[in-house]
C-alpha cells in the first residue's frame, strides 16, 4: 500500500470479499493473505498495485457498481488492475464498455476463466511484486549450440530434426546457408517444400524498396 | 459485362481443343459465376484463354490467386495464343512487391491490361486509390476455395463491389474438398464471392467423360510388392499412429475428434486438421498433447519414406528422429513422445537397420563388411520393376519401331517429388541391368550409400551430443556454455560427404530434360564403377562426380538433345504438368507413383492429339498406404461433388424464394452493409469519415477487412510503431494468442511495449482468440504450480513493467472491430503521414519495408538485438551475403562484440569440436 512503502508479505483482501462469498479466495494458496479492512480496493498485490475484483454476472445485474468501486479508488496505486471473472456466456458487450471505462481510468484489464485462474493471477503478483522482467526481455546470451537449432527452424516447417540434420550435413550454418538447394533436398526429411522455404528465407533481400 | 459480351463478337481464337472446355469458357463469358473443375482437367488452359479474350485496349483485368510459376506459365501460353492471332495483345504483366514499386506500380495500371497480383499488395492499392476499383473491368480469381469471410480475397471483392458495380467477377476452383467441409460451405462462398452461379465440372460429368474416353491411351497397371521387412514397418507404425490417435482423443474429451481413424491419418492434410481443431484451444492444451501432434506428423512422414526413401537414407532418417526425441539425462519420461515406448517403435527401429545390416543375430555393425548377398542392404522393389519397363520400352523401339507420328520416342518418368526423382535416376545410372534372368539390382548405389552413411553417423552422433546436451547444460548454468569456437582453422576430420550436382531435375528446373541415356553410357566407360564392388574404393566417388558435373553444366554445353534419346524424370507439379506433357510429346509415361490427377492430364493431353500415340505404365505397391491413401484421394474428391451438386439444387430453391433480391449480387452486398450499419450503430454524418492506420504487415489477417466492413477508412501504411493507430494517441500492438506466446518467448513483445510507451500516450495490447474458442476454459494449463514459463506469469511481469499500457481483450476479430470503432469515438482521426514516421531513426526512409521470414531468421541469432537488426537489414542484402561476410564487416555493423558473436555463430562448425 502507498502509506505503508514496507508493505506486507500477505496478499490483503478487502473482508467485503468475504462477505460476498468470493470463491477465488479458495484458490489463493501459494501465498498467505490476511484482511485489512482500510482498502479501497478488493486486493492489495504489491506495494503499489491493487486488482478490483468484478464478475460479469453481477456486473450485468448492477452495471453502476464498478464505477463507484473505480471512483472511490482515486487515483491510488500504480498498477490498478481490473481483474474480470468471465461467469457469463455472452460477454463481448460487457468487456467493450469495461476496455473504454478501463483505459479513461487508468485500470489494466485482466481476464480469467475460472476462480482458480483468478486466484492463480493474484498469487502471480504477489510472488512476482518485486521481480524483473528479464524472462520476457530479448535475450542477448551467445550460446551457439542451442541458438542454430532455434534460428533454423525459425523457417517456416523446419522442425528440430531438420534442423539437426542440416547441421550435421554441412557442419556449419555458414556452409548449410550456401548450399545450393540439390544439395540440402538430398538430406532425409528435407522436402522440396522445405527446401524452397529455407532458400527462400536466405536468399530473399532483406529490404523491399519501392 | 457489357465488355464481355462486346468482347464475344470479336473474332476470337480459342486454343482449346477439347469440347468440354470450350463449354466452360462460354458459359462464363456469359455469364460469371465460380466454376468447380475436377482437377487436371486443365484449368490454367482455360484461364489464360478467357484473359486472352478479354485482353484489348482499354480494359484492365486483374487475376487473383495464381501461383509465381502458374503466373509464367499463363502469360506464355497468352503470348502463344495472341501470336497465332493479329489481334493485338498485351500480354499478362505480374506485379509484386519486390519487383515493382509504387510509381511504377501506378504507371502501370493507367495502361491497363492483364495484371496477375498478390492479394496483399491489390488490397492496399486498391484502398490507397493507386489502383481505382471503378477502371478495372473486371476480376479473375483462381482458387476460389480461399474466399472465406475474412479472407483478403473476399476483402478485395467487398472493395471492387462496392466501388464498381458493373465489372465481372469469374472465380475457379480444382478443389472442390473445401467448399464441402469446414465452415464453409458452397452458398456461403458465393456469397462472399458477390456470385449466383455455379459450374460444376466433376470427372464424371457426361461432356467430359465424352470428351476424354473416345481414344484412351493404352494404360498398363504393376502392381509391385512392398518386402516383408517393409510390410512389418508399415503394420508397426500404424500401430503407433493408432495408439497416438487414441491417447489424443482421450487426453482432449472437450475436443470433436470424432471424424478422425486411422483413415484420415493418411491423408497429407491430416496435420493441418488436427491444428485447425486444436488450435482454439491449442494455448490450454497439455504439453503431452501438443507432443502427440508432433508425433503424428513424424509418423505420417515416415511412413511416407518408408516407401519411397532408400533402406539407408530411411534408417537415417530413422537415427536423426531418435536423436531429437532421446530423453536428456535427469529427465522424466513425460516429456518424451509416448510412441517411442511402445513395442512397435522397437520393430520400427531394429526392422529398418536389419533391411541394411541384414539379420542382426550374429552381427554387429562393425562386421557388417561381411553383409550376405542375400539379404541386407535390401532395395526398393519398384526399382526392379523399373528396369524391367524401361527394358521392354527399349526392346519395343528397337525391334518393332512404332509408326511415326508427332510423339517423340521420350520416356517421362513421373515421380512424387525431386528426391525421389533423384534416386531413380541414380538408380538407372548405376543399376546392374538384367543378366542371366537375375533381375536388376542397385548393389553398387547401396553400398555407396552404406559407405556414407558409416563417414557420416560418428559426426552426426557428435553434433547431436553436442546440440542437444548443451542446450540442456545452458539452462542450468546460464549463459556462456562454450568458450573453444576457434576452430576454424582446423580442417574437420571427415572429409564430407560429396552431394553436389545432378538436382537439375529437381524443382524449379523442372522443364528441363535431362539426358539420362547418354551419363549412362559415360558411366559404363569406366568400368570400374560398375565392377568395382568394393567399398572403401575413393574410385568410386570420384567417377561419379566426373558423370554428375557433366549434368549440372548442362546448359553451358548448349547442345540439342535429341528427345528420341531420352529418359525425362520429373516430379508431380500439379497443372505445371499439362505444360511438361506438351513440351515433351513423350511416347511412354512411367508414372513411379500413384496421382489420380496426373492420369486425368494424361487423358486430357491423350484426347487433345488424337495423333500422338501413347502408352502409360503405372505402378504402385500393392496393399500398401500408397494405395490406399490414392484410392481415398479419389473418393473424397467424388464425394465432394455430389454434395455439391445436391447443395447446388438447394440452394436454386433458397435463390427463387427470395425473389428479385438475391438475384441481384449488388443487393446481396447492400444488404450484407446494412445490417453492419444497424450494429455499428453510427451514421457518418461527421465532417471527416472515421479512419484507421494499418500496418501493412496487417493484411494477413482478416481484421482490416471487418474494420471496413464497419465502415472505417482503412488507410495502409508502414508502421514502425505498432499495428494499429486509432486516434493521434491510441496505439495498439495485435497479437493473437499464438503470437503472444512467442513474442513473449523472444522478448520482442517487450520491446514493442518499451517503443510504444516512448510515442504514444495510450499504448494498448491487443489479445485477440480466435473467433471458434470455446470460452469458459482457463488461460493456461492449471495443472501446476506457479511456473515462470507460464503465459498467465509473463503477462503478470508485462503489466508490472509497464503499468500503463492497457490490455484489450477480444474473443474474436469481428469484437475487435467493435471495440475499436468504441474506442475511437470523441477521439481526433490519425495522422497517417504523422503515423509513420513515428519511430523512425533519423534519414531513415519511410517506404522500406522489409521481408518477414529473413527478419525472423535473423532475429534468431545470438546477439542480434532489436537495436541492432535493423542496421544490418539495411546495410546487408540477404541472408547469405551476411553468411559470407567477414567478422571485421559484420562488426562495423553492429559492433565489436555483436560483430564477433554474430560471425562465430555463422562459421562454427560443429564436426570441428571432439
Amino acid at each position: 500500500r502507498l502509506n505503508n512503502p514496507g508493505g506486507s508479505n500477505n496478499i490483503l483482501v478487502n473482508p467485503r470479499q468475504v462477505r460476498k462469498g468470493n470463491r477465488i479466495l479458495d484458490h489463493i494458496r501459494n501465498v498467505p493473505w490476511e484482511y485489512d479492512s482500510e482498502l479501497q480496493s478488493d486486493f492489495v498485490v504489491g506495494t503499489t498495485t491493487c486488482a478490483l475484483f468484478l464478475s460479469l454476472k453481477y456486473h450485468r445485474l448492477h452495471p453502476e457498481y464498478v464505477y463507484n468501486r473505480i471512483q472511490a479508488l482515486g487515483k491510488l496505486y500504480n498498477l490498478r488492475i481490473l481483474l474480470v471473472r468471465v461467469d457469463i456466456d455472452n460477454h463481448t458487450d460487457s468487456i467493450r464498455d469495461l476496455t473504454k471505462t478501463s483505459i479513461i481510468n487508468n485500470l489494466t484489464i485482466i481476464l480469467a476463466w475460472t476462480d482458480a485462474e483468478a486466484g492463480r493471477y493474484l498469487e502471480t503478483f504477489k510472488s512476482y511484486e518485486m521481480a524483473q522482467p528479464t524472462l520476457i526481455m530479448e535475450k542477448q546470451a551467445p550460446d551457439y549450440a542451442s541458438r542454430i537449432i532455434d534460428t533454423l527452424t525459425s523457417v517456416r516447417s523446419v522442425n528440430k530434426a531438420d534442423a539437426l540434420s542440416l547441421i550435421s550435413n554441412f557442419g556449419s550454418l555458414r556452409n548449410a546457408m550456401n548450399a545450393i538447394p540439390e544439395e540440402i533436398l538430398m538430406i532425409g526429411g528435407w522436402g522440396q517444400q522445405k527446401v524452397d522455404r529455407f532458400t527462400q528465407t536466405i536468399e530473399a533481400p532483406f529490404v523491399i524498396r519501392n | 459485362m457489357s465488355n464481355a459480351l462486346a468482347a464475344e463478337h470479336e473474332d476470337i481464337r480459342l486454343s482449346l481443343p477439347l469440347e468440354y472446355q470450350k463449354q466452360i469458357l462460354r458459359d462464363v463469358r456469359t455469364e460469371d459465376g465460380l466454376v468447380i473443375l475436377a482437377r487436371g482437367l486443365g484449368l490454367p488452359r482455360i484461364i489464360s484463354n478467357l484473359l486472352h479474350s478479354y485482353d484489348r485496349p482499354g480494359n484492365l483485368v486483374v487475376l487473383l490467386g495464381a501461383h509465381s510459376r502458374e503466373e509464367d506459365w499463363i502469360g506464355e501460353s497468352m503470348a502463344s495464343i495472341a501470336s497465332a492471332t493479329d489481334v493485338a495483345t498485351k500480354g499478362l504483366q505480374i506485379l509484386n512487391t519486390e519487383l515493382t514499386g509504387v510509381e511504377k506500380r501506378e504507371k502501370l495500371y493507367a495502361q491497363g491490361g492483364m495484371f496477375s497480383i498478390t492479394s496483399r499488395i491489390l488490397v492496399t492499392d486498391l484502398l490507397t486509390k493507386l489502383l481505382d476499383p471503378v477502371k478495372i473491368t473486371g476480376i479473375v480469381i483462381i482458387r476460389a476455395e480461399r474466399v472465406v469471410a475474412t479472407s483478403t480475397e473476399a476483402f478485395i471483392l467487398r472493395i471492387f463491389r462496392q466501388n464498381n458495380k458493373v465489372g465481372f467477377i469469374k472465380a475457379f476452383s480444382d478443389n472442390p474438398e473445401p467448399f464441402t467441409t469446414g465452415f464453409s460451405p458452397l452458398s456461403n462462398m458465393m456469397r462472399h464471392l458477390f456470385l449466383r452461379k455455379v459450374y460444376l465440372w466433376p470427372r464424371y460429368r457426361l461432356e467430359v467423360a465424352k470428351s476424354l474416353e473416345n481414344r484412351r491411351a493404352e494404360v498398363i497397371e504393376l502392381e509391385v510388392n512392398i518386402t516383408e521387412s517393409m510390410r512389418d514397418i508399415q503394420n508397426a507404425i500404424l500401430e503407433c499412429i493408432e495408439v497416438c490417435l487414441a491417447e489424443l482423443k482421450r487426453s482432449n474429451s472437450q475436443v470433436d475428434f470424432e471424424e478422425w481413424n486411422i483413415e484420415s491419418a493418411l491423408q497429407s492434410g491430416f496435420e493441418a486438421s488436427i491444428r485447425r481443431v486444436l488450435d482454439p484451444v491449442w494455448h490450454r492444451v497439455s504439453k503431452k498433447t501438443r507432443q502427440i501432434v508432433s508425433d503424428l506428423t513424424t509418423l505420417q512422414q515416415i511412413l511416407h519414406y518408408l516407401l519411397t526413401y532408400d533402406s539407408v537414407s530411411f534408417n537415417k532418417v530413422l537415427d536423426a528422429i531418435l536423436a531429437t526425441n532421446t530423453p536428456a539425462p535427469g529427465s522424466t519420461r513425460q516429456n518424451h513422445s509416448p510412441w517411442l515406448f511402445l513395442d512397435a517403435a522397437n520393430i520400427i527401429f531394429s526392422t529398418a537397420k536389419r533391411r541394411i545390416f541384414g539379420s542382426l543375430e550374429n552381427k554387429t555393425e562393425t562386421l557388417s563388411n561381411q553383409i550376405s548377398e542375400s539379404e541386407g542392404l535390401e532395395e526398393l522393389p519398384k526399382w526392379s520393376m523399373l528396369a524391367e519397363v524401361i527394358d521392354e520400352i527399349e526392346h519395343e523401339l528397337h525391334f518393332n519401331p512404332p509408326s511415326p507420328d508427332s510423339a517423340n520416342n521420350t520416356i517421362l518418368l513421373m515421380c512424387s517429388d525431386g528426391r525421389t526423382c533423384r534416386q531413380v535416376r541414380q538408380f538407372l545410372q548405376n543399376m546392374q541391368p538384367t543378366e542371366n534372368g537375375k533381375p536388376a539390382n542397385a548393389k553398387t548405389m547401396m553400398r555407396r550409400k552404406l559407405k556414407a552413411y558409416r563417414e557420416w553417423k560418428p559426426n552426426f552422433v557428435k553434433i547431436k551430443d553436442q546440440l542437444f546436451r548443451h542446450e540442456e547444460s545452458t539452462v542450468k548454468q546460464g549463459i556462456h556454455g562454450h568458450q573453444n569456437y576457434d576452430h576454424r582453422g582446423k580442417p574437420p576430420p571427415n572429409k564430407r560427404r560429396r552431394v553436389r550436382g545432378g538436382g537439375t531435375i529437381a524443382a524449379a528446373s523442372s522443364t528441363h530434360p535431362i539426358n539420362i541415356r547418354n551419363t549412362a553410357i559415360c558411366m559404363e566407360d569406366g568400368e570400374a564403377t560398375r565392377l568395382d564392388d568394393f567399398l572403401g574404393n575413393d574410385d568410386i566417388v570420384a567417377k561419379e562426380e566426373v558423370a554428375v558435373d557433366l549434368l549440372e553444366h548442362i546448359e553451358d554445353f548448349f547442345e540439342l538433345y535429341d528427345y528420341d534419346e531420352l529418359v525425362v524424370i520429373l516430379p508431380y507439379d500439379g497443372d505445371m504438368d499439362d505444360r511438361a506433357l506438351e513440351e515433351l510429346r513423350p511416347r511412354f509415361i512411367v508414372m513411379y507413383e500413384p496421382e489420380p490427377s496426373f492420369i486425368r492430364r494424361v487423358e486430357v493431353y491423350r484426347s487433345s492429339h488424337q495423333n500422338r500415340s501413347l502408352r502409360v505404365y503405372y505402378m504402385y505397391y500393392g496393399s500398401s498406404v500408397e494405395e490406399q491413401r490414392y484410392l481415398s484421394a479419389v473418393r473424397r474428391e467424388k464425394d465432394a461433388f455430389t454434395r455439391l451438386i445436391r447443395e447446388k439444387g438447394n440452394m436454386a430453391i433458397v435463390l427463387t424464394q427470395d425473389g428479385a433480391s438475391m438475384d441481384d449480387p449488388q443487393n446481396i452486398f447492400l444488404r450484407t452493409i446494412n445490417t453492419r450499419i444497424a450494429g455499428g450503430g453510427r451514421i457518418t454524418a461527421a465532417s471527416e469519415p472515421p479512419r484507421v492506420c494499418v500496418d501493412l504487415r496487417e493484411f494477413r489477417s482478416s481484421l482490416p477487412s471487418l474494420l471496413h466492413g464497419r465502415n472505417l477508412t482503412i488507410v495502409p501504411c508502414m508502421l514502425t510503431v505498432g499495428d494499429y493507430i486509432i486516434s493521434p494517441t491510441m496505439c495498439i500492438e495485435r497479437k493473437s494468442v499464438k503470437d503472444l506466446i512467442s513474442s513473449f518467448r523472444d522478448g520482442r513483445l517487450y520491446t514493442q511495449c518499451e517503443t510504444m510507451l516512448l510515442h504514444y500516450k495510450t499504448p494498448l495490447l491487443l489479445i485477440e482468440f480466435d473467433q471458434n474458442k470455446t470460452d469458459k476454459k482457463p488461460f493456461a494449463d492449471m495443472t501446476s504450480s506457479i511456473g515462470s514459463t507460464d503465459l498467465q506469469t509473463k503477462l503478470v511481469l508485462l503489466t508490472l513493467a509497464f503499468p500503463r499500457i492497457k490490455i484489450i481483450w477480444s474473443s474474436s476479430p469481428y469484437a475487435t472491430a467493435e471495440i475499436f470503432e468504441e474506442l475511437k469515438k470523441n477521439h481526433d482521426e490519425p495522422n497517417p503521414v504523422k503515423a509513420v514516421s513515428i519511430g523512425l531513426e533519423e534519414g531513415e526512409e519511410p517506404t522500406n519495408s522489409y521481408n518477414q521470414a529473413p527478419q525472423d531468421f535473423l532475429r534468431s541469432m545470438p546477439a542480434i538485438s532489436s537495436k541492432n537488426y535493423k542496421n544490418l537489414m539495411l546495410e546487408v542484402e540477404n541472408l547469405r551475403t551476411l553468411s559470407n561476410m567477414s567478422q571485421r564487416q559484420i562488426q562495423n555493423i553492429v559492433g565489436l562484440e555483436a560483430g564477433r558473436a554474430v560471425y562465430k555463430f555463422l562459421n562454427k562448425d560443429f564436426r570441428g569440436l571432439s
